[in-house]
């Protein structure tokens, strides 16, 4: 028995050889990129739509002719959701696939696992959905193409200080990463820029009763209070200030664009400024891109299947710049990853279906926030904003 | 963790918070009552009172939004709410006596764990299937009167929460009344004192102990509706609610329905202090009922206003 083993593993050893010999001397008969989402179980959905969207640019970019006539192969592996599934989906895919770049994983809990190993093997990776703020913290081979949650707090913390002129701010927000994320980039932003944070006060997920804070908060007398938090909480927050007589405006987060605080709290949501989505301007790209991708799989793509297809294409059309250089096709496989990498950092003004990409120094999509200021009940917008070089500013239209 | 050192207010901060503690503590008072007159009856907990209060309040929604309709704050909108009170009350009267005959009466005689469970029981069923018929979003009751805040001398005060106040008062009042001094009110603490005594004396025990659930639950019915003004009617409003009028409840001296409302106000008074005043970190204000509870059943376990009971041997 042990012997029939050796000699098998023998045997594939010797072929393994033979088919590395060879492919030096051939043609590459594609260039491989891989994907990692859930692709089955509970969050399937979400994998699912993402990889549809990387498969259809691939399937648009070979019809085009590809890199020089060669296609590019997306090659999809599943995830489930978990990390463990992940990690060993990135094992297969650099060391047997031999992938250039890497598209996902879709989970902010497996990119940090396999970000983590991208990052140390030197292998590329966009992620279209990863929003928590320290994914891009993991190293200089991640990127995204979807907006990070530090952003908000931070261009809340500009606009608050610098357009709205407030210096002393109260908090109001609820112990959970939301909420408490916001809270933290908007006082560090709006600390740094010489504001001060007069009141943090917080609250437990599902508290009804906020009347103790809003109390010591009052006490204070802030300029404005931010309260970044879910629809209820927020509506519960706006209505019992007033029942304590708190005149100060309210500040708020993308929480507050959900219609229904206006069911709940219509009458004390006059007045409040809230940082939200940004208005993204019906492209003619994007169109296109929903029709073909509702042909292909009957099915509309989500904002971060959107994501995924812009992130496919910027890393093909980086390959195929790579590929240009005619050092590329002698280098290593590890070289010809380097060289990957460099080719996505250096990704300007792209057009993709989801607007205008472009990647900060940390590898952070460069994305615009909306700010809101509501009118009665009628939310109006004010503009689209980014933080660029550290300054905040309005993005024309 | 860090333990704040105690915080200096101002006077009208001071009062402010006392404000809001006293009404968060007549809100746990008018659910504690409920509570506490089916334990003086039945010796038992019923852990499904919360959830009753909660159906309650979406009876009282549905009812006064009906009623309503389209009018403008007035002395009509004032009227439907109380008309939508009594209905949801009878309603709400009428679940909680089903709930004890099919829930509760069965197991009178088993152990002391049985109902017990079978009540916790009855709370799953209530909140979820409040969730599956009306689901899980909260819905705004609309406040029945214009809520624009009172402000004596820096310290405000709604309608709404003289509300609380005084109906938590009232009822409280009536309940002691009634229990004090009425027949029925006598059949109660005869049962309350010996089941099978009472029934040999004539008294129909089962309906006395029906009534009880019908009268706790109707209460129930009427805190829910006030709170549903503050806090929006929601399908598991009735658990934290339901467990810190318990506790309410059994500081106070479980049974007695004076203590019950010591309880409540004493509870509300202490939350909003131990955080305001006192510098116990927010993430902590749930824990403060419970170190009371503890300390409570440790110092003086019938209760505050309790009275100890021997064994009978």
């Amino acid at each position: 028995m042990m012997k029939k083993i050796l000699s098998l593993m023998a045997v594939a050893a010797v072929s393994a050889m033979a088919l590395f010999a060879n492919g030096n001397s051939e043609q590459v008969s594609s260039y491989k990129l891989g994907f990692i989402g859930p692709l089955t179980g509970d969050y399937a959905n979400y994998g699912v739509l993402c990889n549809n969207a990387v498969q259809l640019a691939a399937e648009k970019f070979n019809a085009a002719g590809g890199i020089n006539g060669v296609p590019v192969e997306i090659i999809a592996e599943d995830s489930e959701g978990n990390n463990e599934k992940a990690l060993s989906a990135i094992e297969k895919l650099s060391s047997s696939d031999k992938i250039l770049g890497l598209l996902g994983p879709v989970f902010t809990g497996s990119t940090f696992a396999v970000g983590e190993r991208c990052q140390n093997e030197q292998i590329v990776l966009i992620t279209p959905s990863a929003t928590h703020a320290d994914i891009t913290k993991i190293g200089d081979y991640i990127f995204r193409t979807v907006v990070s949650d530090g952003l908000q707090g931070e261009v809340a913390g500009y606009y608050f200080h610098d357009y709205l002129g407030y210096k002393k701010l109260a908090v109001l927000y609820a112990k959970n990463d939301y909420s408490q994320g916001l809270y933290k980039s908007m006082s560090a932003t709006f600390e740094k820029l010489g504001g001060e944070i007069i009141a943090a006060e917080s609250c437990q997920v599902g508290d009804k009763d906020f009347k103790t804070q809003l109390t010591k908060i009052k006490a204070k007398n802030p300029d404005a209070i931010y309260i970044p938090d879910y629809t209820v909480e927020m509506a519960q927050i706006l209505e019992q200030a007033s029942q304590l007589g708190i005149t100060a405006p309210f500040l708020s987060c993308d929480g507050f664009s959900n219609p229904e605080i206006y069911n709940l709290a219509g009458n004390f949501t006059d007045g409040v400024i809230y940082v939200g989505p940004a208005k993204v301007e019906a492209s003619d790209a994007y169109t296109k891109f929903v029709e073909e991708y509702n042909a292909k799989y009957n099915v509309k793509p989500d904002s971060f299947a959107t994501n995924a297809y812009d992130a496919a294409n910027i890393m093909m059309e980086a390959l195929k710049d790579c590929v240009a250089d005619a050092s590329f096709a002698k280098d290593s496989l590890a070289k010809k990853r380097i060289a990957l990498r460099d080719g996505v950092a250096a990704t300007k003004d792209f057009l993709g279906v989801s607007g205008t990409v472009n990647f900060a120094s940390n590898g952070d999509l460069v994305a615009y926030q909306g700010i809101y200021k509501v009118n009665g009940t009628t939310p109006e917008y004010l503009g689209a904003y980014s933080v660029q070089d550290g300054k905040l500013v309005k993005v024309s239209e | 963790m860090i333990i704040r050192s105690p915080i200096v207010v101002s006077l009208s901060e001071f009062f402010q918070h006392l404000m809001n503690g006293l009404t968060l503590g007549g809100i746990y008072a008018l659910i504690a009552l409920g509570y506490t007159m089916v334990y003086g009856i039945l010796k038992f907990i019923n852990f499904a009172h919360g959830d009753i209060m909660m159906v309650g309040a979406y009876i009282g929604l549905f009812t006064f939004t009906f009623l309503r309709g389209n009018a403008p704050l007035g002395a009509w909108t004032f009227i439907a709410f109380l008309l939508a009170m009594i209905v949801s009350m009878v309603a709400t009267g009428i679940l909680g006596m089903i709930v004890e005959k099919v829930a509760y009466r069965p197991l009178r005689r088993a152990s002391r764990l049985a109902p017990l469970l079978s009540a916790i029981g009855v709370s799953f069923i209530l909140s979820n299937s409040a969730a599956w018929l009306w689901g899980t979003q909260s819905r705004k009751l609309d406040y029945p009167f214009n809520n624009a805040p009172y402000n004596i001398k820096g310290v405000v005060i709604t309608p709404h929460q003289i509300m609380i106040l005084v109906m938590s008062l009232t009822v409280m009042i009536c309940l002691k009344l009634f229990v004090d001094n009425s027949r029925s009110g006598k059949a109660m603490r005869a049962t309350s004192l010996d089941q099978d005594t009472a029934r040999l004396m004539g008294i129909n025990v089962d309906k006395v102990i029906g009534m009880t659930f019908a009268i706790g639950s109707a209460l129930a019915a009427c805190g829910g509706m006030l709170i549903a003004l503050d806090y929006k009617c929601y399908p598991s409003m009735g658990m934290m609610l339901g467990l810190k009028a318990f506790v309410a409840a059994v500081v106070g001296g479980i049974g007695n329905i004076g203590g019950a409302m010591l309880g409540g106000i004493l509870l509300g008074v202490l939350e909003t202090f131990g955080v305001a005043v006192f510098g116990i970190p927010e993430a902590m204000k749930d824990t403060i009922s419970f170190v009371i509870l503890i300390i409570v059943l440790l110092v003086k376990p019938e209760g505050l206003l309790g009275k100890a009971t021997r064994e009978k041997v």
